[in-house]
């Protein structure tokens, strides 16, 4: 038998209490746009620049210049963009929300990556600060790594949410 | 999974179009350069035509000589100070700095390119881009601004 707080609430029941608030159609409109503001934005900073983007995403040193960071250099500010769109007017709504989830996995990916390659060199963990190249400028490593992992909760729970408001939706429903 | 490879097809439908008619648009599949680098004064036919690497007392020498300069850093930095006499030629902005540019230097004139200081790769790098656009006369100041301004010399200010 599960234990009841003095508001009556069980512990068994409070994940279920959480779910439900974190996946009510007013939370859920909120994080949409919350995600697609700071996309559309860091999408903007870098479309049109792939020279600079290029440049910054081979400073993480996880491969060199050649076609794969020039493609990425290019391609990722309009994935970016688009699912920022996406998440706005609701058309492939979770496709965009497993795409941010993948990219936000990657970006903490790197950043850890070239963040232990700085912190090894001597700084400390709270001291690195650098220009991620993600169109916001230098920044603490840490408080990056906190964002993303913030983007990466929010894409998570737009994606499994099980209703959406404000969806398009270009499956057939059966009768 | 299918919205989310309907999404990267269509961003890289878009981007590729995109880039294709930008004017600082690039082409993915170019081959790194590998154009020889080398300090200090040693010229030899080995590196008749490499870029040669200049230290502070030579950029001096060379800029109080009326040489020729590119600035490759960004317009923001260009205005706040620069060498004088120095070009802007934003590396990052490569097309459009090649159009206003490039009719303004001869490719047989010796070319000295500089960036913020010793950590910025960005004036190597235009160095690359202007000897694979057939300027093989290319001075590298790697001390870049940051030393030239340290050590008192004179300095322009504004476009």
């Amino acid at each position: 038998m599960n234990a009841a707080n003095r508001n009556g609430v069980s512990s068994a029941e409070r994940p279920q209490r959480a779910a439900r608030l974190i996946h009510h159609p007013a939370a859920l409109v909120a994080l949409r746009l919350f995600l697609a503001a700071v996309f559309i934005y860091a999408a903007v900073q870098k479309i049109g620049k792939p020279l600079l983007f290029a440049d910054e995403i081979r400073a993480y040193g996880v491969f060199d210049l050649g076609p794969l960071v020039y493609v990425t250099a290019i391609v990722l500010p309009w994935l970016e963009l688009l699912c920022g769109l996406s998440l706005v007017t609701g058309v492939l709504l979770r496709g965009s929300a497993l795409a941010l989830a993948v990219l936000n996995a990657v970006f903490i990916a790197v950043i850890s990556y070239r963040t232990i390659g700085i912190v090894r060199a001597g700084t400390p963990f709270l001291e690195v600060y650098f220009d991620c190249g993600c169109g916001f400028g230098a920044t603490y490593a840490w408080k990056k790594l906190l964002e993303d992992a913030i983007y990466l909760a929010a894409s998570l729970v737009v994606l499994t949410a099980p209703v959406h408001r404000f969806v398009v939706s270009f499956r057939r429903r059966s009768s | 999974m299918q919205e989310a490879i309907v999404l990267l097809i269509a961003a890289s439908i878009i981007a590729f179009t995109h880039n294709a008619y930008n004017r600082n648009g690039i082409n993915p599949f170019r081959r790194p350069l590998r154009v020889p680098v080398v300090h200090g004064s040693v010229v030899d036919s080995l590196h008749a035509e490499a870029i040669r690497v200049v230290d502070l007392e030579e950029a001096r020498l060379f800029v109080e000589s009326g040489g020729r300069v590119v600035d490759a850093r960004t317009k923001e930095f260009y205005v706040e100070g620069h060498i004088p006499g120095a070009i802007l030629f934003d590396y990052y902005q490569l097309g459009t700095y090649c159009d206003l540019v490039l009719p303004l230097l001869a490719q047989d004139e010796l070319i000295m390119v500089y960036c913020s200081d010793y950590s910025c790769e960005d004036s190597e790098l235009l160095a690359k881009e202007l000897y694979s656009f057939g300027y093989r006369r290319l001075l590298l100041y790697k001390g870049g601004f940051a030393e030239w301004r340290s050590a008192d010399l004179p300095v322009e200010r504004g476009e």
